[in-house]
């Protein structure tokens, strides 16, 4: 309990004594505790040595002599360097991308009058419906069409416009009272000003709220890059990652999916935690829990 | 954008125009460029294995400048190749699952191998003649070739020497049938009150590899899963396949000697390594794991049988889609013939498990010296004489999880065997329908 008081210390002194908050911190270390041990064993497995066997493979303890073997393994089968740019290319590609879109249908829907706007907007949204899978031989063709086939900008375009992005953006901009808009009006300020000055900056938790869902979303998609990329060198993380995850006969290297998948999801751990206040704010000021 | 392919083919006739514009006497094109799309069923390493493999073929023809692409597990291949054929935009090569290849060649994915083969002034029979006889099944469609045998694969038993001897059980005379087999699987379990600490036997069921063992125990029962000559019948339904998914459910619930629930090969191949399945039944593509990662002395050997021994074929052959243009084609062709040359094959065998398809690889100096090492290799190779083509028909896939879903909710307790193959029966009827429509109720 020592540990719970010390985290305590701050706490108003009304409630210092009561069981429930007790209880709730209780109950948030076991759950981050649950969170954190695949993690843990992510790290004890890229380290332990093969020489240990696959009997400890499962264990936590880490190994006595510990080994980079397993990350240069995994290192050199797959051009990682290479891998996380294109991965960093895609998402950071689609992201600015969408926000110009959503920005700019968010509003039409939220605040324009057009005809046909409600049956637009769900048609809009039963985009969010339709599998993935569904779309990939006709995105396909169009990409070659295009002639984008095996480019990064093939994987990225399908992605441009976001039914749940518009949708977000809608709500977000309907909160916003008109009267700050009527305002900027009086001042002569065009539609594209008031976008830039009122709504934009009025809806940023929102912005970084699908950011963050953007970002995941995109940085975890196998398939469609899978489809989209034939040249090596413009692979992205999840598809080099997948040389050691996908069997289909019955054998895997447990210690270089370790250190393969730790490699993989580390810039995306390390950004969450430098802004993990700015997201969980954000979550919670933009109402998606 | 960034490295958009226009802007990188306006590079590249920009340096070829430059090229030919300083070396006017050099008339060439440049080496042709393929694509080899290929899958990973075994193990990370062999993405490597495959670049060593692709580099040392482009060394040596430097007229054509392969790629390896890498394209996921089986059913993702097939998935990718499909969308690249419609796209317009299909690899040279494939190595595709060779149960797929029927399916494909009914949608008219294939290029018929048959004009190749002429061309190069042999027969079909002599071209088939390298490959063991058992391979045929799933390359030849309708007369015609439409796949070249790369790597390929029987299921397995493989068991733990060491506890088999601590159970007073003699390794060296493995079970035959499937009564020894639960005997023996009985006195490999080990129990601490309710909790199992050690299985007698595991056999894998998950998605693709399901299919697969459901085969091999329906086959070993005397048995067909499907009709091995038109794609639009299956026999799933049947007293064999009945007789054959009680025993394997009995093993999990009666016996309480096999695992519960849908495990995954890679769960089964870790349970066998790690000493906690005693026995297993896995592809002979996991042998070369099985050799590195066992601390303990191990066996392998035939599927025991109900009624007769048998054994579907597994793995991968090489073809080439529909649709690759003339020069495409002859450089595929190329590298189609040097991958499953005598050598080449024999190489692939050592690094991954699977044996090799060309007969002449076992007579290569390397591989009789690897042979000599390391017998349990043999045991695949001797298992072809009883093996018969592995399950294909049309839309391959999805009616191979027809029964996969089924099997799953049998071997989780949740489903009889009897139910669960009449529910497989109908569904697959319902998802051949339409080609039996096409075809064998099509009345004149």
């Amino acid at each position: 309990m020592k540990l719970i008081d010390a985290l305590y210390k701050d706490a108003p002194l009304a409630t210092r004594n009561e069981i429930t908050p007790k209880l709730g911190f209780l109950l948030t270390i076991l759950l981050a505790l649950a969170w954190l041990i695949p993690f843990l064993w992510m790290g004890v497995a890229t380290l332990r040595p093969s020489s240990d066997g696959i009997n400890l493979m499962a264990e936590l303890m880490p190994s006595l002599k510990p080994t980079l073997d397993n990350i240069r393994d995994a290192w050199e089968i797959g051009d990682f360097p290479r891998y996380f740019l294109n991965t960093t290319i895609i998402c950071t590609g689609i992201l600015l991308v969408q926000f110009v879109t959503i920005t700019l249908a968010g509003f039409a829907f939220a605040r324009l009058d057009f005809a046909g706007k409600t049956p637009i907007f769900y048609l809009f949204l039963m985009q969010l419906m339709l599998v993935p899978v569904l779309l990939i031989v006709p995105n396909l063709s169009l990409v070659v069409q295009l002639g984008l086939y095996d480019t990064l900008a093939g994987v990225m375009m399908p992605f441009f416009a976001s039914a749940f992005g518009t949708f977000l953006m809608r709500q977000a901009f309907e909160a916003i009272p008109t009267e700050l808009e009527d305002a900027a009006l009086i001042d002569g300020a065009s539609l594209i000003q008031r976008i830039r000055h009122i709504y934009v900056p009025l809806s940023l938790p929102s912005f970084s709220a699908f950011a963050i869902i953007s970002v995941t979303s995109h940085w975890n998609d196998f398939l469609w890059p899978l489809m989209v990329i034939n040249s090596p060198d413009k692979r992205p993380l999840t598809v080099g990652l997948s040389v050691f995850t996908k069997t289909a006969e019955g054998t895997q290297d447990w210690g270089t999916i370790a250190a393969g998948t730790l490699m993989v999801i580390a810039p995306l751990l390390v950004t969450f935690l430098i802004f993990q206040k700015r997201f969980i704010s954000s979550f919670v000021t933009s109402g998606i829990k | 954008m960034l490295f958009s392919r226009r802007l990188m083919l306006g590079l590249a006739m920009a340096g070829s125009m430059a090229g030919a514009l300083a070396l006017p006497a050099h008339a060439g094109e440049g080496p042709t460029e393929i694509d080899l799309f290929f899958p990973v069923p075994v193990d990370g390493k062999l993405a490597r294995d495959m670049g060593t493999l692709i580099k040392e073929f482009n060394d040596g023809h430097p007229d054509i400048k392969a790629t390896a692409v890498y394209t996921g597990s089986y059913d993702d291949t097939l998935i990718k190749t499909r969308a690249s054929i419609k796209a317009g935009k299909p690899p040279a090569a494939v190595i595709m699952s060779a149960n797929f290849l029927l399916d494909m060649q009914i949608e008219n994915e294939l290029t018929n191998l048959d004009p190749l083969i002429k061309a190069d002034g042999s027969t079909k029979e002599q071209f088939l003649g390298q490959f063991f006889p058992a391979l045929s099944g799933n390359a030849v469609i309708n007369r015609s070739v439409y796949g070249v045998p790369f790597q390929n694969s029987t299921p397995l038993l493989y068991i733990n020497a060491d506890k088999a001897k601590e159970a007073g059980l003699d390794p060296n005379k493995p079970p035959q049938t499937w009564a020894e087999l639960t005997d023996w699987a009985k006195k490999l379990t080990k129990r601490e009150g309710d909790k199992v600490t050690q299985w007698g036997i595991a056999i894998p069921c998950a998605y693709d590899y399901c299919g697969w063992m459901m085969e091999t125990l329906t086959m070993t029962n005397g048995g067909r899963y499907y009709n091995e000559e038109f794609g639009g019948e299956v026999y799933y339904d049947t007293p064999s396949m009945l007789g054959a998914l009680t025993w394997w459910s009995d093993l999990v619930s009666k016996h309480k000697v096999h695992p519960p629930g849908a495990t995954p090969g890679p769960a089964v191949s870790t349970s066998f390594i790690s000493g906690n399945a005693a026995m297993m039944m896995l592809s002979t593509g996991s042998l070369t794991y099985v050799r590195e990662n066992a601390k303990f002395n191990y066996k392998v050997a035939f599927i025991p049988r109900n009624v007769r021994n048998a054994v579907p074929i597994g793995g991968a052959s090489l073809i080439i889609p529909a649709g690759v243009e003339a020069d495409k084609q002859k450089a595929a062709w190329t590298l189609i013939k040097w991958m499953t040359s005598p050598e080449k094959s024999a190489w692939w065998s050592r690094a991954t498990g699977y044996f090799a398809p060309n007969m002449a690889a076992y007579k290569t100096p390397d591989m009789v010296d690897f042979l000599n090492k390391n017998p349990d290799a043999k045991i695949a190779v001797e298992q072809l004489d009883v093996a018969k083509p592995w399950f294909a028909t049309y839309k391959t896939v999805p009616v191979r999880k027809n029964l996969e879903d089924e099997v799953m909710l049998v071997l989780n307790g949740k489903k009889q065997p009897k139910e669960a193959l009449v529910a497989a029966q109908k569904a697959a009827d319902e998802t051949l329908k339409p080609y039996n429509a096409e075809t064998s109720l099509k009345l004149p």
